[in-house]
């Protein structure tokens, strides 16, 4: 009764904390609920417009300048998503093969036992660097990467790519590395007993072992992929991004939301494409019959 | 005959745990022992020294007569990969196929790289001989099928399979019985015994299960505390060698509680 009463005595004052926190976060931010009213009678206009629109998203170019043979704006829609899709895909089998390779020296499961000095220091040297550059390469967000690639080498569709596939393999490699280590190790010590080599273990045992997170994970971070690579749009690469961002501008809000439909459809399709396949792994695990 | 395993004032410590004291012991190629004593007796400690995977802090131990104080790092390796262990908990990678898992028994001789490309694509010569062992321990249906979807006993095979496929000369196994029914236990502990004189490999098994070991094994070494206190055939084994084997005294249950 009494450490019961204890524990959540210790929660009410975490949450209370917590609470606490937020309004000073909150008044030395200077934020009121009055941030959330729209300050004048344009603005009032401009919002009430907005969310009208997800009503009656454009089936025509509201711009009149659109040349008559241009395509509809659907199609143009769905070519914006193509866009985005190869982006999201070319980030991500660049991402892959750098998050496996920094995954693998930031793993410490393969290490072989015993071993000299040197190969020691080699690892442990291999091991902090690759961590610590997973770390650079994750906490600097894919829109701060565009930003620093296109401002040294110009507004180009690689440009893009790099952006993703940077903070993208930071994260994989992280992951990866850890979800190796997390494995059993009952195997590759079964396997050592009989005279594989460490490293070998690690190829026909771990990864192995590993490999139906590794894919789950992989797709989970291509949902995220396919958003970021809209948001890249925002700066300038040809993304439905580029395309909600341009129509936004113009105040054509009818046009934003057929954007945004679009971009939905395709997000859900994904993740229902996702679920199919963490279905088919965990089967593929084992955990109930077919 | 030339001897498998020599031991010779063996001891091997973990911390302040002596797990096996001073054994001394010789057991020729061909031989089928058991190893019988209480769990804690020093059992997988021992079968760990044979495998070389645990090293004696004191005396001297050879395997196939090499003496392995004198061993790199990598001919211990090649050691290895002549003497086949079957772990307790058997050490399969459950999402492989049984085929994958079976043609893992002789990575030890094969390269890093040859061993990727038997998972990817299994030659030819080596899916018939898999599929023939699998046959031989009785599930030669499941030659493709992932090992998470195999039954507890189902998974021994595909263990004892791996085993084979490395054509061990001498095969260790670690309590194969623990993780079985009754029925099934005495199943496997009789395959085995079949196979060691049908192939010829020298057998070691650590069994807790005594009725089991007097049935299938000419030579029991009993183990307590680390020392040999039995070493003969089952018939020799007398009742109260057995008591000094697995009661414990009033003394030691008490420390036990």
């Amino acid at each position: 009764m009494n450490s019961t009463s204890g524990k959540w005595g210790r929660r009410r004052w975490i949450v209370l904390g917590i609470v606490i926190l937020f309004f000073l976060c909150a008044k030395s931010l200077g934020l009121t609920p009055a941030g959330l009213i729209p300050p004048d009678e344009t603005r009032w206009e401009r919002a009430g417009a907005f969310f009208k629109a997800a009503l009656s998203p454009a089936m025509d170019y509201q711009d009149e300048n659109v040349p008559e043979d241009a395509p509809p704006i659907w199609l143009k829609g769905l070519y914006g998503l193509l866009l985005t899709l190869k982006f999201a895909f070319g980030g991500m089998s660049l991402a892959i093969p750098l998050a496996l390779i920094m995954g693998f020296f930031g793993s410490s499961s393969w290490w072989p036992e015993p071993r000299g000095r040197i190969l020691d220091l080699f690892l442990r040297g291999a091991f902090f660097g690759f961590r610590f550059l997973m770390s650079l390469l994750r906490s600097i967000h894919e829109l701060i990467w565009a930003l620093l690639i296109l401002s040294a080498f110009g507004l180009s569709p690689l440009a893009g790519m790099v952006a993703l596939a940077l903070p993208f393999s930071g994260t994989l490699g992280k992951v990866f590395s850890e979800l190796i280590d997390e494995e059993s190790r009952d195997a590759s010590t079964a396997l050592k007993a009989i005279g594989h080599r460490p490293l070998q273990t690690f190829f026909v045992a771990m990864l192995p072992a590993a490999l139906p997170n590794l894919i789950t994970y992989s797709f989970y971070r291509f949902e995220c992929a396919l958003r970021s690579s809209a948001v890249l749009g925002f700066v300038g690469i040809e993304t439905i991004g580029l395309y909600i961002e341009l129509s936004h501008e113009e105040f054509y809000y009818n046009e934003v939301w057929t954007y945004f439909y679009l971009l939905l459809a395709l997000i859900v399709l994904v993740d229902f494409w996702g679920a199919g396949l963490r279905v088919r792994l965990n089967s593929f695990k084992g955990g109930c019959e077919a | 005959m030339s001897s498998a395993f020599e031991l010779n004032g063996v001891t091997c410590r973990f911390g302040d745990l002596v797990a096996i004291d001073e054994v001394s012991l010789s057991i020729e190629e061909g031989e089928q022992v058991a190893f019988i004593g209480p769990s804690g007796s020093g059992k997988t400690t021992l079968i760990r020294l044979l495998n070389t995977t645990a090293v004696p802090n004191d005396g001297s131990l050879s395997v196939l007569g090499n003496a392995i104080a004198d061993q790199s790092v990598e001919s211990l390796r090649v050691l290895r990969s002549r003497v086949g262990t079957m772990p307790q908990h058997l050490g399969l990678v459950e999402n492989l196929t049984a085929i994958q898992n079976v043609i893992l028994g002789r990575g030890g001789q094969r390269s890093t790289l040859r061993s990727i490309r038997d998972l990817l694509v299994p030659s030819r010569g080596d899916t018939e001989k898999i599929h023939q062992l699998l046959e031989r321990v009785g599930i030669e249906e499941k030659l493709f099928t992932t090992v998470s979807k195999l039954s507890g006993g189902q998974k021994q095979r595909v263990a004892i399979a791996r085993a084979l496929f490395q054509e061990p000369e001498i095969l260790l196994a670690d309590e194969p019985v623990s993780a079985v029914d009754p029925a099934r236990a005495r199943d496997t502990v009789r395959l085995l015994a079949e196979l060691s004189r049908e192939l010829g490999f020298t057998l070691c098994v650590s069994l807790h299960h005594l009725e089991l070991a007097k049935e299938f094994f000419p030579r029991l070494i009993g183990l307590r505390h680390g020392r040999v206190v039995f070493d003969g055939a089952p018939d020799l084994l007398k009742d109260q060698q057995l008591e000094s084997l697995y009661e414990l005294t009033a003394d030691e249950m008490m420390t036990d509680a």
